[in-house]
């Protein structure tokens, strides 16, 4: 069927109807706390009568949209929501919690006995008592301003954007092309024993494509995904970005690279994109600094930390030009929030996580601060992903800072490098159960050759230890080149839940980092291509968000 | 658990009947789960948690669209089958849509147990209390997770098909750490019926590997023989079977592209060396799956027989624009052992390495099918036959092309749980050679 076809079926009421929010009820439309009054007051009161020392109410609903296009076939128009409460409970030192997707006073008040039947049944063979700081009480309500509801913009204008990325992707070249938009608002609602009321609500947004190219003869394919990264934001999100450009940008970078020479492993000068860079921040800083997982919450499942209290304010994490942050106040941060799921507020509690290049501080949420001497209390880092999830200590906004001059940027890193790499766009991110060995690829491997990008690399993938990894930094971009990347899934927890973070970064130069070549590893015998006779179409991203205008 | 077959057979009819596209499909999971965690040797996080999850879809001829909801009232119902209608509609023609299946028969689920369906969160913490006090009496600090899973799974759709499967599993693991010398030490279990549930020796294992791999010593990384545990094991397995599909063969884009000259086909190829039979049995009595993938009943397959593809998946439409029968994914794996004892395969080790389980498995080279990962919870070499000495953990970067095809020998299957999904698995642990752990790891 013709695309245009499909748009003179498409009438102005329908266009209406898919645009209202998930349901036109005027009891949808108040917020979650108007929608269930008196049910807060049913479940703190009851626990306190059971013997809580503390207890929250949450009420939370997830709205979900997305839409999935393979090449010009339009293929998952999907929505969803998900709405329920929880009660958590402190008795006599134990932690008890459930939940449900039925939210009456009657329910309430079982999932009140549960909890604390399940805190009270640990009586007696707890070696020791959970304890939480006192915490101020907060009243109001928050919001994350964006431009453009995604959730009000037609199905129309959705898959037009997406049938446009695949149709230049397929036009420059492309064998296979999808693309998605994954749309999310969450709404929270929490009470707690403090006296503490608040009612938020988040949008975020994550537009993506992967393109392939296939030659059939060789037995070969290669692929390259775009490197937009999702953001608390609007759909303007979408329509500001030019993606047509670089899909057609990335059939030309994938047909390169899989006939690009294949890299020679050994030590080499790496600048790394904030495309790419992101991600060795979430993985080699963010996650060793959670003070649950440093104290031993996380062993059974992602591990624990060599970054222990004792390396707190000692550490050098990094060289003295890095300097990592912490937040939930970041313009589209995907962690951004007025308050946290503990009820703890997130305004003013930026921190340094390294500064100078020294360890200054862990994340944490309520009842950890105590737990190694620090004063404070929490810095406002707990979480839950659903209304059936237990809050736990999850990652704020982190972000490598820009370095002291302003006038740097990615071309002048690279001119500092005689023989290195260039990597853009993330790929594969692994890293051991302590957060020490990691092993990373990318999206794109440009060669540098004397300060000058020079062809590409395939098979690349660089791999180090992450203490030695940020002392191993010489170079950063200046603040023009800052770019907020990001994940809608961090993992972590048992049983799993997942949390939207942002990483701010700037292009950074490593020295003499690790490459590995990734068709070795699997045992090929790798053919060496005469790097005189690839094309060149090298392209420098690093220059703020825009990096394909 | 709050749906009982008629339960899910009555709320599905009531949103079927609330629908006037052409097509309809309606599942229905509801589930209630018992989630125990702990860590330092005490009770963290945990939850008593029901949730029901309602997917429907339906389709006007080639346009569809999906909603998913876990409110049950009629006022919610008929507002989310309203919108999907209206986003059906709107949406454009989709070649390769489906239209419902046809009911057809399926084989008598074994994927329940009303002894673990009547789990309480006391008894859950009765049965991990010793565990813990071994931990403690033995100077270790134990972490763990036990998740009683109760549930029901429910697919009918517009054509009169339904089928109801209820489910039950625990699946129990913990990591023991001695803090002086830095050992570690794992092991889990996976159980449809309570009755086969024993947590103490599993606790067990796990404090004698953590106090086994003290004071690990540094041993070079290359290519090894290696004794890989049932966890370890499970973990390459399964990520192989995520790529064992037809379409991406056909357009060029899978590993099996590589193993193969153009225009041949993989299957009964020997692309897997001579010693690697995997299959699944929705029915098998260790690892029982679910009796069907989105509608396609699933039967017992041959995936591998020493080392020849036999199958690959193929959903619907690939199937017919193929003109052949679709073959639903793998619902569990149960990979075939030649029995023998641990103490046997580490015999005929001159030099390797033993290891217990396999950690953050990613892709590296698709085209190859290369993932990398580390070792963890207990490594430790082997000269001469014999357990030496722990060693400091690896990242590897392997193929599970290359484990199968690289089989020297096997033990006896069990069933544990992995880094990597729940499927159930039944595998044996495996003597492999020339295994890549390519850099040491400071991680214990």
């Amino acid at each position: 069927m013709h695309r245009r076809d499909w748009i003179k079926g498409t009438s102005a009421a329908g266009l209406a109807l898919i645009s209202n929010r998930w349901s036109a009820t005027a009891a949808e439309a108040a917020g979650l706390s108007d929608r269930f009054p008196g049910l807060a007051e049913i479940a703190l009161n009851k626990a306190q009568s059971l013997g809580a020392s503390f207890a929250d109410f949450h009420v939370m609903q997830t709205d979900k949209e997305s839409l999935y296009v393979r090449e010009e076939m339009v293929q998952g128009v999907d929505a969803g929501s998900s709405l329920g409460c929880s009660v958590r409970v402190l008795v006599d030192g134990a932690w008890g919690f459930a939940a449900s997707e039925e939210i009456s006073g009657a329910k309430v008040a079982s999932l009140v006995e549960a909890a604390v039947a399940t805190a009270k049944g640990q009586a007696g063979w707890r070696s020791q008592r959970i304890e939480i700081e006192n915490l101020p009480a907060h009243v109001g309500k928050w919001e994350l301003p964006i431009e453009v509801d995604p959730f009000m913009v037609s199905l129309e204008e959705k898959v037009e954007r997406l049938l446009g990325i695949n149709r230049s992707a397929l036009g420059a070249g492309a064998n296979y092309c999808y693309s998605y938009v994954s749309i999310v608002r969450e709404r929270k609602w929490l009470a707690n024993t403090f006296g503490s009321r608040t009612e938020q609500s988040r949008v975020r947004i994550h537009p993506s494509f992967s393109i392939t190219v296939v030659d059939q003869k060789k037995g070969e394919f290669a692929s390259r995904a775009s490197m937009l990264p999702p953001r608390g934001a609007g759909f303007e999100h979408l329509r500001d970005w030019d993606a047509v450009a670089e899909a057609a940008l990335a059939v030309e970078q994938a047909k390169e690279k899989m006939v690009a020479p294949s890299v020679t492993a050994g030590k080499m000068d790496l600048v790394i994109a904030p495309s790419n860079l992101w991600l060795t921040v979430h993985e080699t800083v963010g996650h060793p600094t959670e003070l649950d997982r440093s104290l031993g919450y996380e062993a059974n499942y992602a591990g624990t930390s060599f970054c222990t209290p004792d390396k707190l304010d000692s550490l050098q994490y990094g060289s003295d030009i890095v300097n990592i942050f912490a937040d939930r106040t970041a313009d589209n941060g995907l962690a951004t929030i007025g308050w946290d799921d503990d009820g703890v507020a997130t305004a003013g509690k930026e921190f340094p996580i390294i500064k100078d290049g020294i360890f200054r501080n862990f994340q944490m949420a309520v009842g950890q601060a105590e737990l190694i001497g620090r004063e404070g209390g929490s810095n406002g880092c707990s979480y839950a992903d659903a209304f059936d999830s237990f809050p736990i200590q999850r990652m704020p906004n982190i972000s490598l800072q820009p370095g002291k001059d302003d006038s740097v940027t990615a071309e002048d890193l690279i001119a500092g490098v005689e023989d290195g790499i260039y990597i853009d766009g993330n790929g594969s991110w692994s890293i051991d159960q302590q957060r020490y060995n990691f092993q990373f690829t990318g999206q794109v491997f440009h060669r540098i050759k004397n300060g000058k990008l020079d062809g590409m690399y395939r098979d690349v993938a660089y791999q180090g230890n992450s203490v030695d990894f940020w002392n191993a930094c010489d170079g950063l971009g200046g603040k023009d080149t800052y770019e907020l990347g990001g994940a809608f899934n961090c993992g972590k927890g048992q049983p799993g839940q997942v949390a939207p973070v942002s990483h701010g970064a700037v292009p950074g130069r490593f020295r003499q980092i690790n490459i590995l070549n990734t068709a070795e590893e699997s045992g090929k015998k790798v053919a060496s291509l005469d790097p005189t006779k690839v094309n060149r179409s090298c392209h420098c991203s690093g220059g703020g968000n825009t990096s394909w205008a | 658990m709050g749906l009982t077959k008629s339960q899910s057979e009555s709320l599905s009819q009531r949103v079927l009947d609330l629908v006037e596209a052409d097509g309809a499909n309606v599942r229905i999971t509801d589930s209630e789960d018992l989630q125990l965690r702990y860590a330092n040797n005490d009770i963290t996080s945990n939850g008593l948690v029901d949730r029901i999850k309602i997917n429907l879809s339906v389709s006007y001829g080639k346009r569809s669209a999906s909603i998913a909801l876990n409110q049950t009232d009629d006022e919610t119902l008929k507002a989310a089958v309203k919108k999907v209608q209206t986003m059906a509609k709107l949406a454009p023609e989709d070649p390769e849509h489906m239209p419902p299946l046809e009911p057809t028969e399926y084989l008598e689920p074994r994927t329940f147990s009303e002894a673990t369906a009547a789990l309480t969160p006391e008894q859950g913490l009765a049965q991990i209390r010793p565990v813990i006090e071994a931990a403690r009496a033995a100077g270790v600090d134990s972490a763990g997770y036990l998740e009683r899973s109760l549930s029901s799974a429910t697919l009918a759709n517009s054509n009169g098909l339904f089928v109801y499967e209820p489910s039950t599993s625990v699946n129990y693991s913990l990591t023991a750490r001695a803090a002086e010398g830095r050992g570690s030490g794992w092991a889990s279990t996976q159980v449809t019926d309570l009755a086969d549930l024993d947590l103490e020796p599993v606790g067990a294992r796990a404090i004698e590997k953590a106090l086994a791999s003290k004071n690990a010593e540094e041993r070079a990384p290359g290519r090894t023989t290696v004794v890989l545990e049932p966890a370890a094991v499970r973990d390459l397995i399964s990520l192989l079977f995520w790529k064992l599909g037809r379409r991406g063969f056909d357009e060029g884009r899978s590993f099996l592209n590589g193993l193969v000259k153009e225009g041949e086909d993989p299957i009964g190829k020997e692309l897997f060396g001579n010693k690697a039979t995997l299959f699944s049995d929705p029915q098998n009595g260790s690892a029982p799956c679910g009796i069907h993938d989105y509608g396609l009943p699933r039967k017992k397959t041959s995936w591998i027989e020493n080392g020849i593809l036999k199958n690959l998946e193929v959903g619907r439409f690939w199937a017919q624009e193929k003109g052949i029968s679709p073959q639903p994914a793998a619902g569990n794996i149960i990979m075939r052992g030649e029995g023998r004892s641990m103490d046997e395969l580490i015999g005929e080790v001159e030099d390797g390495v033993l290891i217990t389980r396999l950690w953050y498995l990613r892709m590296v080279q698709p085209q190859t099918l290369l993932y990398t990962g580390l070792t963890r919870d207990g490594t430790f070499a082997i000269k001469d036959g014999k357990i030496a000495n722990p060693v400091k953990n690896f990242r590897f970067n392997e193929s599970p092309v290359n484990v199968l095809k690289n089989i020297v020998a096997s033990g006896k299957q069990t069933r544990v749980m992995g880094s990597e999904g729940s499927m159930p698995m039944f595998v044996p642990p495996l003597l492999v050679s020339d295994f890549n752990l390519s850099s040491v790891s400071d991680a214990s």
